[in-house]
């Protein structure tokens, strides 16, 4: 039977750092205690169980962030981290948040948190840190987006959401570069996040929003066919096939199936993406996780269609090793993810 | 700071002091472990997994449902208490689950046996620690709404104001709340950033025009306190999550005592009745001793309210006495005032009480903690408004202050409560702020400090945290859900509780209890 066995656990702590699967392994027992069988959640105990961290508008380590909500009908929130200002001859204030981007060109990321949709939001301490490394290392502002979670939002709120963000992200005048006046969107996002950029990306097209570049960190795909890697992989790193389909069970529509093309984008009822003015890609597959097999068609499909695609394979990488900065993989990463980015800004700036 | 734990084989030598240091990685996470730790916690968190795996499902859902978790920040007690809970709902699976406290890390009882699994040394872990600041630099949460122009030209010069006056230039600061005042006129001062700003100028105004803030009476205060409570969830979670701690601060003890440091019209204490009424094997003795500023015309407000208490314990069969102490402040409280007898459980309740000892020197707050402690209290709980309300420089002070407001008012403002309710409520804030802007010295009393501030006070003068748990999360997050607005948030920091407004907390809870005197002694080190 899948997880828990000792020689799944030999085989995990043998790939990462012990430190990772501490904080790993925690996730997973956390995770299990809120995930009811009847696809019910404990909502009071996630909020209760998530380690969060307030937004500071002093600088640390050379970023600040703050908090807005963006749209009070669905009180949807964004923590906004931006690269501190050379001079500050007082206190930041009010009006130097949203003090205008001063540079030609300045990434906007817009990034979606991971939590299977319906973990974690962008105030949750993994996440915080991570977008804060963002900010230093693309140069970038980065717009982490709290959408809302799953069982109790189904489909397609997340993606309403945001798209709610997108939209927010492309009409604010302080975030325009300098070169064109125009906002330079990149979306990102880990695990459901993932998912959420291919949705959001699709939606934008034909809307009059660019978006310059999608970056899928160890996206959320799936089918209702068990792949290899899923065989292969089951309960061996952190995951199980049976909580990838209770989350699925709790994000799409009641009644359907995992072929479902928020679930499959490429599958029986997915839509073609031929001739269409999709965003180029980075889609980030780890070797040791288990829905890899979905990842990768996700990037071949893309490449069918004529789209750009970067595939970044981590053969000994698992799920989440981009949390903590204490392996090869997280640099590796990181770099990918600037040059993807900043490829643009010099090109552009030629 | 942090668990009393070291992973002592038992050679019988005594244990190393504790210099191991945090693991930088998982603390930036919010998981406070020790590097030497971590090995303990793997091998636990394995149990545990293989436990839940083999357990039958109905006592896992039992765990989940019925578990009572403490601290989650702190791993190392977290996974000791969850495993003895798991392992124990297993052996007794009649026994309703009995109370884990995962206070001490002493329930290690279970023998280790899975070291031959982890003699695989780990992948490689070279990565260097992240660099741990050894003071973080201070907290400025900012929780905005969309963007108003005129509103930030006025937070502009809002600012510029209170620069001027940090710089001692009056004579411009008071050009500058004139042109506010104007400025004022053109914008909505109902709601939103006019109607805060419009708070702040009239301090501004106070301040530099030297007219100052006259302090309410107590009556007035009493009012506001009273309007405040009801247009807004802050008090009402403070009261609740206090009356939780006590209620298990008070488990097993026949004789209670609870020591209320700002009785007000005592709006805390009929829930706390009636619980104890309900308590399985009855009720104990309940005595009151509420403090309260002495009534100027003759009478005795303090006692009376005390009636009224006394008539709602009778009506629950419970057995009460209560004692008034009029005081104008803390700093005139004595401990033999309180009568606290020797074989009675005492809980000490500070509601937005304690920042008030917090002036210059000679600063009460001393003193004040130091005979708290002398009575021994099985719980102290102190809530308190989550933000630095002292800083000596005028312009951090004022800086903070806005933000805050300005949270706190569109807080209420979205809570939509009825008419008086709501402008008395307002009133109440702008003394806050009139008091934190204008006054100085002995005359501020609106001193507020942050939990982590308050954390750091307590446990140098020889208190430890009393941990709250998830049921009194779980049951503060639902009384929110009967507000009418969405946007309140319970957060969980490290122990404590925290109510806010959407993602900026607004108001802190903590409960705490004396450390062993020796502890107390070497400097409440560790």
């Amino acid at each position: 039977m899948a997880g828990g066995s000792e020689a799944n656990v030999n085989e995990s702590r043998r790939v990462v750092p012990l430190n990772t699967w501490v904080l790993i392994s925690k996730f997973k027992i956390d995770y299990k205690l809120l995930r009811r069988p009847d696809g019910t959640f404990d909502r009071h105990l996630a909020e209760y169980l998530d380690r969060k961290v307030p937004a500071n508008a002093n600088p640390v380590g050379g970023v600040f962030s703050f908090d807005m909500i963006i749209n009070r009908g669905t009180s949807l929130q964004v923590r906004i981290y931006r690269p501190s200002f050379e001079q500050e001859p007082h206190q930041l204030s009010i009006t130097d948040l949203e003090k205008p981007v001063d540079a030609d060109i300045v990434p906007v990321i817009v990034f979606f948190h991971g939590g299977s949709f319906a973990h974690s939001s962008a105030n949750s301490a993994i996440y915080d840190t991570l977008c804060r490394r963002l900010v230093g290392i693309c140069k970038a502002i980065v717009v982490s987006v709290s959408y809302r979670l799953a069982p109790e939002n189904r489909y397609p709120c997340a993606y309403d959401d945001g798209w709610t963000a997108l939209e927010w992200v492309s009409t604010r005048s302080w975030l325009r570069s300098k070169i064109d006046s125009k906002v330079h969107i990149y979306l990102a996002g880990d695990s459901s996040g993932g998912n959420i950029v291919h949705n959001v990306a699709l939606r934008a097209v034909d809307s009059g929003i660019e978006v310059l570049g999608n970056i899928l960190l160890n996206p959320m795909f799936g089918g209702v066919e068990r792949t290899e890697s899923e065989r292969r992989l089951d309960g061996k790193y952190f995951v199980t096939l049976r909580d990838r389909d209770w989350y699925w069970r709790a994000f799409l529509p009641e009644g359907a199936d995992r072929d479902h093309p928020a679930c499959n984008p490429f599958g029986p009822y997915g839509k073609s993406l031929k001739g269409i003015n999709f965003p180029k890609s980075l889609v980030v597959v780890a070797g040791l996780d288990l829905i890899q097999d979905w990842q990768l068609s996700y990037a071949s499909g893309l490449e069918k269609y004529g789209h750009k695609v970067k595939l970044l394979f981590l053969k000994q990488a698992t799920i989440g090793f981009y949390l903590l900065p204490n392996n090869d993989h997280f640099y590796t990463l990181m770099d990918e993810i600037n040059s993807f980015i900043n490829s643009d800004v010099n090109s552009n700036s030629e | 700071m942090g668990p009393s734990s070291t992973s002592n084989a038992g050679t019988g030598k005594p244990p190393p002091p504790p210099r191991t240091e945090l693991d930088g990685f998982l603390a930036g996470a919010g998981h406070k472990v020790r590097s030497s730790d971590l090995h303990h916690v793997a091998q636990r968190l394995e149990r545990l997994e293989s436990a839940m795996v083999s357990s039958p499902s109905h006592v896992v859902s039992d765990l989940t449902s019925d578990t009572v978790h403490y601290n989650p920040a702190d791993l190392v007690s977290w996974v000791d208490s969850l495993l003895s809970e798991l392992t124990h709902s297993y052996h007794h699976p009649n026994n309703s689950s009995a109370p884990t406290s995962s206070t001490s890390s002493s329930s290690r009882s279970l023998p280790v046996d899975l070291d031959d699994l982890f003699a695989i040394p780990s992948a490689a872990n070279n990565w260097l620690q992240p660099e741990m600041p050894l003071s973080q630099p201070p907290q400025l949460t900012v929780f905005t709404t969309m963007e108003e122009d005129s509103g930030i030209r006025l937070v502009h010069a809002l600012m510029t104001c209170a620069e001027l006056v940090q710089r001692g230039d009056l004579h411009l600061a008071g050009t500058l709340v004139d042109e506010m005042t104007a400025l004022l006129t053109r914008i909505n001062t109902g709601c939103g950033i006019g109607k805060v700003a419009g708070y702040f100028i009239d301090a501004l105004s106070r301040r530099v025009s030297g007219a100052g803030s006259a302090p309410a009476s107590p009556h007035e205060t009493e009012i506001l306190y009273h309007h405040f409570y009801e247009a807004s969830p802050y008090l009402k979670f403070a009261h609740f999550t206090a009356n939780q701690a006590i209620l298990e601060a008070f488990e097993g003890h026949d004789c209670v005592h609870v020591i209320d440091f700002s009785l007000m019209h005592g709006l805390q204490w009929p829930a706390l009745i009636q619980a104890l009424a309900l308590r399985p094997g009855g009720p104990p003795i309940l005595r009151l001793t509420g403090i309260g500023p002495p009534s100027p015309d003759g009478r005795d407000t303090l006692r009376e309210i005390g009636h009224r208490l006394a008539e709602l314990a009778r009506s629950v069969n419970v057995r009460f006495a209560f004692r008034g102490v009029a005081a104008s402040g803390l700093e005139d409280v004595k401990p033999w005032m309180l009568q606290v007898s020797p074989n009675e459980a005492v809980a000490v309740n500070s509601i937005m009480q304690m920042h008030k000892l917090l002036g210059p020197d000679p600063s009460p707050i001393e003193p004040v903690l130091s005979w708290i402690r002398g009575l021994n209290p099985r719980i102290v709980t102190l809530v308190e408004q989550e933000v630095n309300h002292n800083q000596t420089g005028f312009l951090d002070r004022f800086t903070e202050a806005l933000y805050y407001y300005s949270t706190v008012f569109d807080s209420l403002e979205a809570a939509c409560p009825v008419q008086p309710d709501k402008a008395l409520a307002d009133m109440y804030l702008q003394r806050e702020i009139c008091n934190i802007v204008c006054c100085e010295g002995a005359a501020r009393i609106e001193r507020h400090e942050t939990l982590a501030q308050w954390r750091d006070r307590l446990n140098r003068s020889g208190f430890r945290p009393l941990p709250l748990g998830s049921n009194a999360f779980k049951q503060a997050s639902m009384l929110l859900t009967l507000f009418s607005a969405e946007g309140y948030s319970v957060e969980e920091n490290e122990g404590c509780l925290t109510l806010g407004w959407h993602s900026r907390p607004l108001i802190a809870a903590s409960a705490w209890q004396a450390s062993p005197l020796s502890a107390a002694i070497a400097g409440g080190d560790n």
